[in-house]
């Protein structure tokens, strides 16, 4: 078949969890399907993350697994760093036109041995790590990438050609560029995701400039064994912390950032991170602010317990202001809820914002469908079929919907793929 | 299968691979420690590491070794096999060996998450648990999967919302499905609510456009008052037996009977508030729209129809299908509190939250004052977690010796749903919450509670180990009930609360389905719903294959997350089914014919029809009878193993040498 | 281990099924609870499937205790428990023949979230064996009155 032009059944757009269980759940069923993802490699949040609630199982055993089996299925066919540029209607179907992004190495005959990775002289600040660590501008985008096939930066390269040389395949191509590519399918599927609300957005947690705040997101990267430095320190100075505050609802809650939800998922992180990190640094006070804990979750309240009687401090208040000292060291300033709204400040070494999630991506103007005003999509019967949109055929799953922590996520995915199949059904027998 | 391209025991090349499991193996056992010691193993080929062997990275490695090195068994000691055994094996398949020369040796689960307090111990035990592995693979045969036709038909048991969701969306993709609902009519717990969170819509309006859908497709088939009272059989071809009561009434009579009947029960539609006839609808509008006998509260007296005497009649049928696959969708129940506890059933002022919606449910149009057994309402307090959250040391077990200590989920939310909509008819009735936290955690659910504290609803705060209670307020008090606590929003500020109504926020318990669980051997969680194998792995899978869950049953949920889940489940039953085939470990008995000598002991002790029997054949030209058996209808108990005199029969992959050559391994002592 | 210990750690062999034990013992794992690394758990599809001799010359090659952790009434296989009952009782007639603590064999219905009885299981093995000693001793003994 023309590469430029591809049909299959089913697209399903985005390679995170949820877009990997949609596209699994049906091409297990026989349907042909393509999934596309904007990234080098599918695995989307979850990949990055260390270990997962509440059964701290680390999360690459449940991803890896499943990306391989994405990678592994005959009929799945994925497009990496690739983006939906529009989508039409064709007929009950629909043709999307595909952006494939330049790699700069050639797909077919990367091996993914690395030499090219191992040759550049560039460092840059690694994305996979959310900037914390460095990494080769030429390079496999981390060690469970699926595929295995190496991106280069060009922003960051300098076309000194080592890489090239390195190559025992030839298949550095400075040259390449973007193709187009447009697929025929009766259905599709948005998986989109989310991004984690801004750290920098509040004043009073200081802009993000203070030394030592990091979000919810970077303490995963530094829990994680493939992370960084594979374990915790405080970015400001590298030192081992000894006192450690988690700020719930960071991003979430708050009227003033535009966040006005739940993001559901920021209370068990901040307790399975407090609990992993009572693991790793045993002596480390570790104190959670909250204004509620949300744990809802089967097993979750559980977990909150296990984590009151490890030690965790939890504290109901309301962080009013965090500011830091000449040690660069952050000073909360907290209004007690449970005690007449006292207010008190405590130091601390470290600070993580429980940031919220935020979709960071507003699917309407490519796929036509109903969006709310911060930019999920909306279905018409959230209740009995959260999946569906208002454009028939097109489903949406996962934290494009509204935040949602791993096990939804997985669940309102194998949703969506039991409602495109019925769909793919209809349509073939002409109702 | 051919034996003799099994290399003798000696002879194998074995390749063994000791996951990181990302830190979860490695935090406590020495891996590098354990492949270091593998590579002493004179049949090891090759020993290797890596952080996560389940990647599609981590599997590479084993394929090209298995091509490169010529590999001829795998061993990997990882996570518990439950969760990547199957992976595992397609792994090794697609390195061109067959999947079964592969063993999976549990690291995770029943070493390094067990003896975190010892990893020396733990290093020494993934040692001694690796070298029975390998004991094991090196005896390993090929096999190959057995395939079944499976029947495309599925049961639903329940006919909630999600049990109507899995129904329709299982036949969406072209698969016959039978629901089954134990009482008379469908819809189960929704059709109890009025309206609904995030929408506002009516309850019974949305429910019914799914019930419509269902009823009208025509490949679903819908029994009421029936229920499974068998099952044998597997995953694509179960045997089940369906129980069915009449309705006792049928076309002709039903409206007369309905009108003639006289005797009343509580009806449980309205949980105990109302009263109903013996013959009833369970509410307007209901399907099937045929009245139903309530069997268990007939007293067996005739009713004058049309001046006849007529006694109901429950004519009981039973019918059997073959059935591919199961979803359970049997739903919960709300959660009652003892009598006494905070004032229930004991104080004609407290109720529970499903009590009180169908009270609002009943009310005849908008009255211009609410009254609560004819006094009116002006205060109310609402007291979240009752029957959730239960403290270990604090609250007593339930009769069943389980703390109910999830939360469930739903309550926060329907309480604030129910006191806005109150407060929006009747604003001049102050409202008291009392809560813990207030969990309104979906994406519209938190402007309940917003919209609750603009409503002026005075929010208390308890905490878990103090709970509020209530007794009866004293004789000529401006009302009849008092609410004392300590609320933590003002500092442990004792209160006390006079109000007109108490409202429980009660929690989700799962319907009573232990019969289900015996039948079909699935196992429930430590909550009492049912448990899925792995939350994220399979979410809505037992550990049977072929049966998966759907909705409350599993845990707490509301309408989005159950029809989800149903959905789900939906998903996995098309996948087992859409091709119309299945395949199954081929763990089934098999004999030797060479040490067969026909006893028939084998036969004696096998409880399943038609798996064993003695055939006629001919050998070296004398007729001898042999064990011979059928793999469809074995089930690979082993049974017949120990029966045999002559060690003629094995069950594939398990057999008995493996076992002694896994405790010669055991036994032998290992240094590090 | 690194510290060199002389003193040796009697052997346990669990044989837990898939649907019981085994699964119970995965649960015990995901609830992070602990135990002694002196266990041996091997999945087993049913019990039944060993005849005492098996049980037999585990004990002489040095198994000190045996826990079949079996499925009970929550079997999937037909008779498979009954058998394997029959199977241990048998065993047990055996093993007063060759002189071997009947309390070495256990047969413990265990269910996939029974962490509590699990862990009594293997602790109670453990108290058994320190109190009884090891098999070899036991069948050593054995060989002396002979």
């Amino acid at each position: 078949m023309d590469e430029n032009k591809l049909k299959a059944d089913a697209l399903v757009v985005g390679g995170g969890i949820a877009g990997m269980q949609s596209a699994l759940d049906l091409a297990d069923q026989g349907y042909q399907v393509i999934l596309v993802e904007k990234e080098p490699s599918i695995g989307g949040k979850m990949i990055m993350l260390s270990k997962v609630f509440p059964t701290l199982d680390c999360a690459s055993c449940i991803t890896t697994p499943k990306m391989s089996a994405v990678a592994n299925n005959k009929n799945i066919r994925i497009l990496s760093y690739s983006e939906i540029q529009s989508v039409q209607k064709n007929g009950s179907g629909f043709i999307a036109n595909v952006l494939k992004k330049p790699r700069f190495v050639v797909e077919e005959t990367c091996t993914g041995c690395r030499l090219c990775e191992y040759a550049c002289p560039v460092d840059i600040p690694n994305p996979f790590d959310l900037n914390i660590g460095a990494i080769r501008a030429v390079r496999v985008p981390f060690s469970t990438a699926v595929p295995q096939i190496a991106v280069l930066d060009m922003d960051n390269c300098i076309l000194c050609g080592k890489c090239a040389r390195a190559c025992p395949v030839d298949s550095i191509d400075f040259l390449q560029t973007e193709k187009e590519v447009e697929i025929e399918v009766d259905t599709l599927i948005i998986a989109t995701g989310f991004e984690t609300t801004p750290i920098d957005a509040k004043k009073e947690y200081g802009n993000g400039k203070l030394h030592n705040v990091i979000d919810g997101l970077i303490m995963e990267r530094l829990l994680a064994p493939t992370g960084p430095y594979a374990r915790v320190i405080r970015p400001g100075d590298g030192k081992e912390p000894e006192s450690i505050a988690y700020v719930q609802c960071a991003g979430s809650r708050d009227e003033t950032l535009g966040v006005p939800y739940c993001s559901r998922i920021c209370c068990m992180y901040a307790i399975k991170q407090a609990m992993l990190i009572a693991g790793s640094l045993p002596m480390a006070d570790i104190t959670i602010y909250y204004m509620d804990i949300r744990t809802f979750g089967k097993g979750y309240e559980q977990f909150y317990q296990n984590a009151q009687a490890m030690g965790i401090e939890f504290v109901k208040g309301k962080v009013a202001k965090i500011s830091e000292d000449e040690n660069q060291n952050p000073v909360v300033r907290v209004e007690l809820i449970d005690e007449n709204s006292q207010i008190i400040e405590r130091t601390h070494d470290m600070i993580v914002l429980s940031v919220g999630m935020s979709p960071k991506y507003n699917p309407s103007q490519v796929y036509g469908v109903n969006v709310d005003e911060f930019g999920f999509v909306k279905s018409p019967t959230p209740n009995l079929s959260s999946t569906k949109t208002n454009q028939p055929g097109i489903f949406a799953t996962g934290a494009s919907t509204g935040p949602m922590d791993i096990v939804d996520s997985i669940n309102s995915a194998s949703a969506a793929a039991s409602s495109a199949a019925s769909y793919l059904e209809s349509v073939r027998n002409g109702k | 299968m051919t034996e003799k391209t099994n290399p003798k025991p000696e002879e194998t090349k074995i390749g063994v691979y000791v996951c990181y499991c990302g830190g979860n193996i490695s935090d406590v056992v020495d891996v590098e420690k354990v492949a270091e010691k593998m590579r002493e193993h004179p049949n090891v080929t090759i020993a290797r590491t890596d952080m996560s062997m389940c990647s599609d990275a981590g599997q590479s490695i084993v394929e090209n070794d298995i091509k490169e090195l010529g590999l001829t068994r795998v061993v990997i000691g990882a996570c518990a096999p439950s969760l990547h055994e199957h992976t595992f094996r397609g792994t090794v398949a697609r390195g061109g060996l067959n999947p079964y020369y592969f063993h999976h040796v549990g690291l995770r689960e029943q070493d390094s998450w067990v003896h975190s307090n010892n990893p020396g111990g733990a290093t020494e035990k993934a040692v001694r648990l690796m070298y029975a592995g390998i004991a094991k693979a090196n005896l390993l045969k090929p096999l190959d999967m057995i395939k079944l036709k499976a029947e495309r038909h599925a049961l639903v048991i329940g006919g909630g919302v999600a049990g109507l969701r899995a129904a329709y969306d299982i036949a969406g993709r072209g698969i016959n499905v039978t629901l089954i609902e134990k009482t008379p009519f469908l819809g189960g717990r929704m059709a109890q609510l009025e309206t609904v969170f995030p929408t506002g819509n009516n309850a019974r309006e949305d429910l019914h456009s799914l019930i419509n859908e269902v009823r009208t497709h025509p490949l679903i088939t819908i029994h009421t008052l029936s229920e499974l009272v068998n099952i044998r059989g597997y995953i694509g071809n179960y045997d089940v037996q369906i129980r069915s009561q009449s309705r006792g009434v049928s076309g002709d009579n039903a409206e007369a009977a309905l009108a003639a009947c006289t005797q009343e029960v509580p009806d449980d539609f309205n949980y105990g508030l109302t009263k109903r006839k013996v013959v009833y609808r369970a509410y307007e509008g209901c399907f099937p729209s045929t009245p139903a006998v309530d069997w268990e509260h007939y007293d067996g007296k005739p009713i004058e129809i049309d001046g006849q005497k007529v006694i109901f009649e429950n004519k009981k049928k039973t019918f059997d299908l073959r059935i591919g696959a199961i979803v359970i969708a049997t739903g919960f129940q709300p959660y009652e509190p003892p009598r006494g506890d905070y004032g229930y059933d004991e104080l004609p002022e407290v109720v529970t939250l499903p009590q009180f919606i169908r009270y609002m449910g009943l009310r005849d149009g908008n009255v211009g004052e609410l009254t609560w057994k004819g006094h009116p309402v002006r205060d109310i307090a609402a007291i979240h977690c009752v029957g959730s959250r239960h403290l270990a040391g604090v609250h007593e077990p339930q009769p069943d010796g389980i703390l109910n200590n999830y939360c469930s989920r739903v309550c926060c939310t329907a309480t604030l749903h129910q006191v806005n909509e109150l407060l929006d008819e009747y604003p001049n009735i102050n409202v008291y919450d009392f809560y813990e936290d207030i969990r309104t955690y979906g994406l519209e659910h938190e402007s309940y509670y917003t919209e609750a504290s603009k409503n002026m609803v005075r929010f208390l705060r308890f905490h878990g180990d103090q709970r509020p209670e209530v007794a009866a307020a004293p004789e000529g008090d401006t009302h009849p009930v008092l609410v004392k606590g300590k609320d933590y929003l003002t500092n442990g500020l004792e209160i006390e609360v006079p109000v007109d109504l108490v409202i429980l926020a009660v929690g989700m318990v799962p319907r009573p389905v232990d019969d289900l669980v015996d039948m079909m051997k699935i196992p429930k969680g430590d909550d009492r719903f049912l448990l899925e194998v792995h939350p994220k792995l399979r979410p809505v899978e037992t550990p049977v294959p072929g049966i998966v869950l759907a909705g409350t049953a599993q845990s707490p949920m509301n309408i989005q997350e159950s029809c989800n889940a149903a959905s789900a489940a939906a998903a996995k039953v098309s996948v087992l089914l859409a091709s119309g085939q299945v395949e199954l470990d081929p763990f089934v008995a098999k004999v030797d014919l060479d040490k067969c000598t026909g006893t028939g002991d084998c036969i004696e002790v096998c409880e399943y029809e038609d798996a064993i029997v003695l055939e006629t054949m001919t050998v070296e030209g004398n007729e001898v009878q042999r064990a011979v058996v059928t793999p469809a209808n074995c089930s690979g108990c082993g049974n017949c193993v120990s029966a045999c005199p002559h060690h003629a029969i094995d069950v594939q992959g398990w057999e008995v040498a493996h076992y002694e050559a896994m405790v010669d391994a055991i036994t032998m002592e290992v240094e590090l | 281990m690194n510290e060199t210990t002389t003193t040796k750690e009697p052997k346990i062999l669990i044989l837990a099924t898939l649907s019981g034990g085994y699964a119970g013992a995965d649960y015990v794992g995901q609830q992070h609870l602990n135990y002694t690394t002196n266990t041996s758990i091997l999945p087993v599809r049913c019990p039944s499937m060993f005849s005492t001799e098996f049980y037999i010359q585990a004990f002489e090659k040095g198994i000190d205790g045996i826990i079949v952790m079996y499925s009970g009434t929550d079997s999937p296989f037909k008779g498979g428990p009954e058998r394997t009952a029959v199977m241990v009782d048998q065993t047990y007639k055996k093993m007063g023949e060759l002189g071997i603590n009947i309390k070495r064999l256990k047969l413990a219905a265990i269910c996939t979230v029974c962490k509590k009885p699990f862990l009594k299981q293997v602790n109670e093995m453990n108290k058994t064996l320190n109190e009884i000693g090891f098999v070899q001793d036991e069948l050593a003994d054995q060989g002396k009155d002979k």
